[in-house]
């Protein structure tokens, strides 16, 4: 008997870039993706608008933005040289579950150029991965830094077509930071365990140190020490558990840029699009929600998160927070552990999003060790939103709890 | 020369840009078939996934889309601060990123989203121009 998997997906048509060897003229990893790509795409007759699935050993979202489309899988799994066969196994398995119907495999590999080019420091869109690239080349000489000198751009852009003010994403920072005080493990739980832990009030959001104007250290988040990790099982396993199942019911991804010179829209991401993906797959809609943890790396994340994941109409993410909705006791609790604001962010915070989603719907959240009375909620569903990059990429979760 | 900020390593197929630069000039990549303006360079259009590019000369003129202020930073820039960022509507389509001249980093709020900016360009080495672009009447 095959499996369930075989023969789910076929492989319809297979190029490569223009040429090919020891090259004379050295090249770009990136160019030679894309000239494959394109050679592809007309050898099939499948436009490259028509891609849906993009697989491709960690390239995958510089592919995408080179491009101009918005795939609804991303997949960048780099274990070496058999990494392409998997890419295979897994868009059979995303084509089979009906996520997609079009996936493209992608190659680019300068070997002999990068001899050449590599070298002599010379950006060659392959060596050191993302960070060469032509958006890299083009925004390499305008200082920007961190993320949060990227991240306040979109501030200021909501703060210009809405007329929202930094008063407005404090509340954000503060009312976190009420959730925080409420969790012993939450790096900003209290005074004791951190100098400046415990409550804080909108002003001194307001008035604390300036990173990048207008987002002070309290509109952004730590950095710290993080290691989690979650497991799923089929529900045959999960029944047989002594621990409670927490159902995925939807889930979706999608992206709209790698650098942000290429966002669209500095007030929106491409959350809305995961977020509808995962909604249609749950059968149920923002209104159904009645916990959301954000991926909150600046106040301003949280508030776009928000409106991108139709809790709140877009302009208005951050009143949430503003009117106590998200804090302690309100009808939609977000980033009930302290969020990456104020419980812990080691620099990819999509985890601690998942580990908190699971202890609030299977009712752990207060079971001596996570929680303080009133960190635990009554809620049975909760969107889960990460964002990467500089508002990027997003992978939106439904997640619930068992009936 | 004396210029102390990093200075972009160059890929393989933006040197008509570069080499734009040191004559003063803003040269922007355009889709032949779709004639869209698109930045940064590619090696194919975005818009219409043509192969079909060329570099044309551009007017040097734009709008601020948004901008920051950076108090925190790394490296060379680090002495720079506070310096004001910015993302450029240009005038022939599609956006770029600068460091803003013209403007009082103390004074964020003076700065006004759809001001009108032009570029200049600073000589970095012997084959690099970086453009700036500076707010007009400053």
């Amino acid at each position: 008997m095959p499996g369930k998997l075989s023969r789910a997906a076929a492989i319809v048509g297979a190029a490569e870039a223009n040429e090919i060897g020891f090259l004379k003229q050295p090249v770009t990893s990136l160019q030679l993706h894309i000239e494959a790509i394109k050679n592809l795409s007309e050898q099939t007759g499948v436009p490259i608008a028509k891609i849906e699935g993009v697989f491709s050993t960690g390239w995958s979202s510089e592919l995408c933005e080179h491009l101009g489309i918005r795939p609804k899988y991303i997949d960048t799994t780099a274990v070496g040289g058999c990494s392409f066969e998997m890419h295979v196994h897994h868009a059979m398995a995303a084509i089979h579950a009906g996520i997609i119907d079009i996936a493209v495999v992608s190659h680019g590999e300068n070997g002999h150029s990068a001899q050449k080019i590599g070298g002599r420091g010379i950006a060659n869109y392959g060596l050191g991965g993302g960070a060469t690239s032509p958006g890299f080349e083009m925004t390499a000489a305008y200082g920007i830094g961190g993320a949060s000198s990227n991240y306040a751009h979109a501030m200021v852009r909501h703060m210009h077509r809405y007329g929202t003010t930094t008063e407005d994403f404090a509340h954000i920072a503060k009312v976190t930071r009420d959730w925080a005080t409420l969790n012993p493990r939450a790096a900003m739980y209290s005074k004791e365990k951190h100098p400046f832990g415990g409550p804080i009030t909108v002003e001194q959001v307001e008035s604390s140190r300036m990173i990048t104007w207008p987002m002070t250290i309290l509109h952004c988040c730590m950095v710290a020490d993080h290691g989690g990790a979650v497991m799923l099982t089929s529900p045959k396993i999960a029944a047989g558990l002594n621990t409670a199942p927490v159902w995925v019911a939807g889930a979706g991804e999608s992206m709209g840029h790698s650098n942000m010179l290429e966002m669209p829209d500095f007030t929106a991401t491409s959350a809305c699009h995961s977020a509808d993906a995962a909604y249609t797959m749950a059968g149920m809609g923002p209104s159904e929600m009645e916990l959301a943890l954000i991926y909150d790396s600046f106040t301003i994340t949280a508030a776009i998160t928000a409106e991108m994941l139709g809790l709140a109409p877009r302009g208005q993410g951050h009143l949430l927070w503003k009117e106590g909705h998200a804090a302690p006791g309100g009808r939609l609790p977000i980033n009930t552990n302290g969020g990456g604001l104020s419980f812990n962010h080691s620099g990819m915070y999509g985890m601690p999003l998942l580990i908190e989603a699971y202890r609030q719907l299977s009712g752990t959240a207060e079971d001596g060790v996570h929680g303080d009375k009133g960190k635990q909620t009554n809620a049975r569903t909760c969107v889960v939103n990460g964002t990467g990059g500089a508002l990027s990429t997003t992978g939106t979760l439904v997640l619930v709890s068992d009936e | 020369m004396s210029y102390k900020l990093p200075i972009p390593a160059k890929g393989t197929h933006t040197q008509p840009f570069w080499d734009g630069t040191k004559a003063g000039q803003l040269m922007l990549p355009r889709c032949t078939d779709c004639n869209r303006v698109h930045w940064y360079p590619r090696f194919i259009c975005p818009f219409c996934h043509s192969s079909d590019l060329e570099w044309i000369q551009a007017s040097g003129e734009g709008t601020i889309h948004t901008y920051a202020v950076q108090h925190m930073a790394f490296g060379a820039w680090a002495k720079e601060a506070p310096y004001v960022t910015a993302y450029i509507d240009l005038k022939e389509g599609d956006r770029m990123l600068t460091v803003l001249r013209g403007v009082d980093p103390l004074r964020p709020q003076d700065i006004k989203i759809g001001a009108a900016v032009t570029v200049e360009f600073e000589p970095a080495d012997d084959d690099t121009h970086i453009p700036f672009w500076r707010l007009v009447g400053e």
